[in-house]
């Protein structure tokens, strides 16, 4: 196209003051700025079509074992032992133990990552937001395989020895602040009716009663907590911790993009009709930014699924449901950790169903990966929308 | 424009060095395969590479199954294995045109292994399949401390695995809770910091923690060579065909019968061959 | 409601914002505070005189005068170790069978202890193995192989109700009255003169290859073939990543196919990072051939096709973040859109795509799952350039899994392990620390 210019250029030159290009030059212009657009197209084409290849790939070699084996074992039955004489590939079991271990990463990302979320967008002056967004970046910088020798080297002999008394801990550092902030609240709300003279006494006896209840609470949960010994640090638990703090870069920056969109208007109104700053985020930004929130947990909730590394070292890789489901003490074991895991056995040569079977799973995390993509798009679509931009 | 044809040169550059690398230098080894014969197969590739500073030999240790399927697939030189190649990978080696030579390099027993804390000094055969089955769930059912047994095995994609397997599940298969790690030495670690741990190890694997007698009988080498010891098996390393005498791939494999190789094999822990 | 609860509640919410933060931010603390302190111990140590001892014999480093007396003053110190033992041997024919038989074994286990403390004994044959040709190399671990050969762990089972429990029985205790009896007090006073420990600054753990699967050495086939897979991803990435920016965001008619584009970029996004790796094998390696195995090419394009989507993403916001002024400027001058773009639009939004690309590369570098079917290795040389074409190769993310998981003495090794962790952290902590500061440039740029 820049040859297109040049001539076009001199052609200018030639016909004197006329900026009209003559008809060859036009053509050659329109010709080589077709071909370039084709050019980039093609390009762009190719790099997106890698998804589709991966999306056929994957599943050219999913649907034999879907051939050979059927569905309802695989979905149904949590028996999976591929490599024994009659082969069972029941994997109800790993799709457990993938959900339980993302169940687990969400209820540490998400509550954490919006209210960090808000938190950034919204009450911490700029110097500091300064401060704490690089501790974001890095957090999501730092590799998961990394991540993953944390959890194996220094969290998982931590939980094994002293796993109760890290329960306490956490127990107390969690439950502590809550507790302090729940009880002067309500001991606020509670009181509110009584008449002004006697509002403060009343409101200190409260008080103190409810802290008490509290933290009694607390000192029993905490001792109870003590109490438990974990048989085997790598587990549900583990992971779950892990992925948590993987996943909550990812919820707090998108989060934050969703609350910081809902714009300055809205904000204003709200200040104006005399409303608290916790009310205002509350009741006018949270409800406005809601769709953008989901799509932040469902992107948070991405990263945990489809992580490898950290499963793979930490999660004790038991192809087991644990007993009560919710039991994250157990050794649990997840799709991409079977994947990486088994790769090495499963061969197209030799027992196919065996190899095939890896592939139906990757074909389950893609499909999963895929539908979640979608749904985080329309809710980041519809953010913007609804607040007009 | 300069700039795309700078890049367009550059992915040309590229492109021409793939079509022109592609053929595989002799001088280099690629092994593959098992993580038990993963410490002699290091230690010969290391100990080679010394004495013939041009040759290249990379050792990955992905389990036998995968040594096997880079065989049949022309990926690999060798494949190590800790169990014989099965009839149907045999097969599929014929059909890609793959004579799949044996060579056993070492002998080995598995040493089923406890924290070095736990009372008991030896099981039965039938009492470890019980275990490992789930049938037995607490070492209190053995006399031992009212403990969860904490079930650690290797990965399925192991040929140490398959010997287990073999040698003393009898074909019963393995409880869900039983928790699968990718190597021997992650056993031991698991072992060594699980009080009501039990797993199973090659016998390169078994320091500090305390080995169980199988039957009455320690694993050590004199036991394994006299068969004594019930869970024994010998490690293998396959090359397709055999491969021709003076070359850096026939010393290699052949290595395991110098009297140095039987150092290294013996240095590692395991037993060498006569 | 009263207007003080409103505050307070308004301010409780401030609290549990800042608490989320605090806790966000320790996490990190904690997370890398491990990997700084133990990883630098893989640089800075206190090592012995067997670390320069090996440092001499296999790379010539040292003033090997100074090494050599150093050395023999070692040997002088052990001298006596040896000599005790000699004595002791002889002591043990003139033994009666039963306590010779429990005396051989004790010894072997003191002997065994010894050598992994202090290398070989004078006289016997050298070891095959490297790790059993030198003793300690660092005075930590050196302290701890003391401990097993001044203690043998017993367990005292006959408390059933309080389980087993560990007792440490001194050595000496064992080989009272004997020749060794003054072995253990002579060995716990002049380890240090045995070992000489030395401050050492080891910078070389970066550039030296590994012996005898990393017990000994550096970590350089490692870093090197970090830097091909990353090198490589962006070589594909890179343009081709651009390229569709370029098209997305200045060619593209608003239509139903670019938007299906769109979608597919960022289905990508989301593919998890393990079914590249199974792509990868199936489609480049299995299908196209690109190489008969594993090679650092096609690691590099599984890694590429992984980034592309956040090169894609990043270009676009940068350009896209190019004032349109600009744009119309150059057009009106009479340049076409190519010309535009490329002389106009593109300078612009160098700084903001360069960020891109440096995370991206980050994240290319850290990644392990996609690598482990199509390019990584646990042991390998440093590979020359034209080797990538068809040679894997060891790399920092697949070894700090294959030295944590899979190797055969994995508690022996963890300096190697942390230093590889620390290494790969801040290979990749530097690359975002590149891009923040780019960002400031970008953010003064568009300010003034």
């Amino acid at each position: 196209m820049a040859t297109g210019l040049n001539s076009s250029g001199v052609d200018a030159r030639r016909h004197g003051s006329s900026l009209l290009l003559s008809h060859r030059a036009r053509r050659v212009q329109r010709i080589t700025g077709l071909l370039g657009s084709g050019f980039l197209l093609a390009v762009t084409s190719l790099s997106t079509f890698a998804v589709l290849f991966i999306f056929f790939f994957i599943a050219r070699d999913a649907l034999p074992f879907f051939q050979l084996q059927g569905f309802t074992q695989f979905f149904t039955s949590a028996h999976w032992y591929p490599s024994s004489a009659t082969p069972e590939f029941g994997s109800l079991a790993i799709f457990v133990g993938s959900g339980l271990v993302t169940l687990g990463a969400a209820l540490v990302a998400v509550p954490l990552g919006i209210t960090a979320a808000v938190c950034l967008s919204d009450v911490l002056p700029f110097s500091t937001r300064q401060v704490v967004k690089p501790v974001i970046e890095i957090l999501a910088a730092i590799p998961s395989v990394a991540y993953g020798f944390f959890a194996l080297v220094v969290f998982a002999p931590l939980l094994q020895e002293r796993g109760g008394q890290l329960l306490q801990v956490a127990s107390w550092v969690i439950g502590a602040p809550m507790a302090i902030l729940g009880v002067v609240v309500a001991g606020d709300l509670l009181t509110d009716r009584i008449p002004a003279g006697a509002r403060s006494g009343a409101r200190w006896i409260l008080i103190s009663v409810l802290g008490a209840v509290a933290f009694w609470g607390l000192w029993r949960l905490g001792v109870s907590l003590g109490g438990i010994t974990i048989s085997s640090g790598t587990n549900a638990l583990n992971v779950s911790i892990i992925l948590g703090i993987m996943a909550l870069p990812t919820v707090v920056s998108v989060a934050e993009d969703a609350i910081q969109a809902t714009g300055r208007e809205l904000r204003e109104g709200s200040y104006a009709l005399g409303a608290t700053r916790s009310e205002t985020i509350l009741r006018t930004i949270l409800p406005a930014a809601s769709s953008g929130i989901m799509a932040a947990v469902i992107l948070g909730v991405m990263r945990a699924v489809g992580e490898t590394m950290v499963v793979w070292m930490a999660s004790g890789n038991a192809a087991q449901i644990p007993q009560p489901w919710y039991n994250m003490l157990q050794p649990v074991r997840t799709l991409t950790a079977t994947i990486a895991g088994d790769m090495g056995e499963a061969d197209q040569a030799t027992g196919s169903s065996r190899f095939h079977v890896l592939f139906a799973m990757a074909l389950c995390l893609l499909v999963f990966s895929f539908i979640c993509n979608l749904v985080s798009e329309w809710g980041v679509r519809r953010t913007r929308r609804k607040v007009g931009r | 424009m300069k700039t795309i044809n700078k890049v367009m040169a550059m992915m040309a550059v590229v492109g021409m060095g793939v079509g022109a690398a592609v053929a595989a230098d002799a001088n280099s080894i690629v092994v593959d395969g098992s993580t038990t014969v993963g410490p002699v197969a290091k230690a010969f590739a290391e100990y080679y590479m010394g004495k013939h500073q041009s040759v290249n030999i990379t050792v990955s240790e992905s389990g036998s199954g995968n040594g096997a399927k880079s065989l049949i697939n022309a990926a690999c030189d060798v494949a190590t294995m800790s169990r014989p190649m099965k009839n149907s990978e045999k097969k599929a080696a014929q059909d890609a045109g793959v004579l799949a030579i044996e060579h056993v390099v070492a002998l080995d027993g598995l040493a089923v292994i406890v924290h070095s804390s736990n009372p008991r000094g030896n099981l039965t055969i039938e009492q470890i399949r019980d275990i490992f089955t789930g049938k037995i769930t607490n070492w209190r059912e053995l006399g031992g401390r009212d403990q969860k047994i904490v079930v650690i095995s290797r990965d399925t994609n192991s040929g140490t695995y398959e010997s287990f397997n073999e040698l003393v599940m009898k074909g019963q298969k393995l409880k869900g809770a039983a928790e699968y790690v990718g190597s021997g030495g992650a056993i031991r670690q698991r072992v060594l910091s699980t009080e009501a741990a039990i797993g199973y190890v090659g016998l390169a694997f078994t320091e500090g923690v305390k080995t169980l007698q199988v039957n009455g009988i320690i694993p050590t080498p004199e036991t394994v060579i006299a068969k004594t010891y019930p869970i024994a098996s010998p490690l293998y390393m396959y090359t397709n065909g055999r491969p021709k005498e003076g070359t850096a791939l026939h010393d290699f494999v052949n290595l395991c019968k110098t009297p140095e190789g039987k150092r290294i094999v013996e240095d590692t822990g395991y037993v060498p061959v006569k | 409601m009263r207007l003080e609860t409103r505050k307070l509640l308004d301010r409780s919410f401030t609290a549990s914002g800042v608490l989320a933060i605090v806790l966000m931010t320790s996490a990190l603390v904690i997370l890398l505070a491990p990997m700084f302190i133990r990883g630098s111990g893989a640089i800075f140590f206190t090592g012995t005189v067997e670390h320069r001892r090996l440092m001499m014999e296999k790379f010539e480093r040292g003033n090997r005068p100074t090494i050599e007396a150093e050395i023999a003053s070692a040997r002088a110190a052990r001298e006596p170790v040896y000599r005790m033992m000699a004595e002791f041997e002889k002591q043990l024919e003139a033994m009666p069978a039963t306590e010779r038989r429990k005396m051989t074994t004790q010894l072997k286990e003191l002997k065994k202890a010894l050598r992994s403390l202090l290398g070989p004994a004078p006289g016997e044959i050298r070891p095959m193995l490297m790790r059993d040709q030198f003793g300690q190399t660092r005075w930590d671990r050196a302290q701890v192989k003391l401990g097993r050969v001044m203690f043998r762990e017993e367990w005292d089972y006959s408390h059933p109700e309080r389980g087993s429990v560990k007792v440490m029985k001194p050595r000496a205790d064992d080989f009272a009255g004997t020749a060794l009896a003054p072995l253990f007090p002579y060995l716990s006073a002049n380890l240090d003169k045995m070992l000489l420990p030395a401050k050492t600054v080891y910078w070389q753990f970066l550039t030296d290859e590994s012996f005898d699967s990393h017990f000994f050495g550096g970590i350089w086939p490692e870093l090197l073939g970090t830097f091909y897979l990353t090198v490589g991803a962006m070589l594909f990435a890179i343009p081709m990543g651009l390229i569709a920016a370029i098209y997305l965001t200045e060619y593209a008619p608003e239509n139903t196919f670019v938007s299906f584009l769109r979608t597919c970029i960022s289905t990508l996004a989301g593919v998890p990072s393990i079914v590249f790796g199974l792509f990868g094998l199936a489609f480049f390696i299995n299908t196209l051939g690109v190489s008969q195995s594993k090679s650092v090419l096609v690691g590099s394009m599984t890694l590429a096709l992984m980034i592309l989507p956040t090169v894609i993403r990043a270009s676009e916001e940068a350009i896209l973040a190019v004032p349109r002024t600009f744009k119309e400027a150059a057009l009106s001058l009479g340049a076409g859109r190519w010309h535009t773009v490329m002389t106009v639009i593109l300078p612009a939004a160098l700084p903001g795509i360069l960020t891109g690309i440096v995370i991206s590369m980050g994240r290319a570098a850290g990644e392990t799952a996609p690598i482990i079917f199509t390019a990584a290795v646990s042991v390998g040389k440093p590979l020359a350039l034209w080797q990538v074409f068809t040679h894997p190769t060891p790399a920092l993310s697949w070894n700090i899994y294959n030295l944590a998981t899979e190797h055969e003495a994995m508690d022996e090794i963890r300096h190697v392990q942390y230093g590889l962790v620390l290494v790969l952290v801040m290979l990749v902590l530097l690359l975002n620390l590149t891009a923040i500061l780019l960002r400031a440039r970008v953010a003064k740029r568009l300010r003034g």
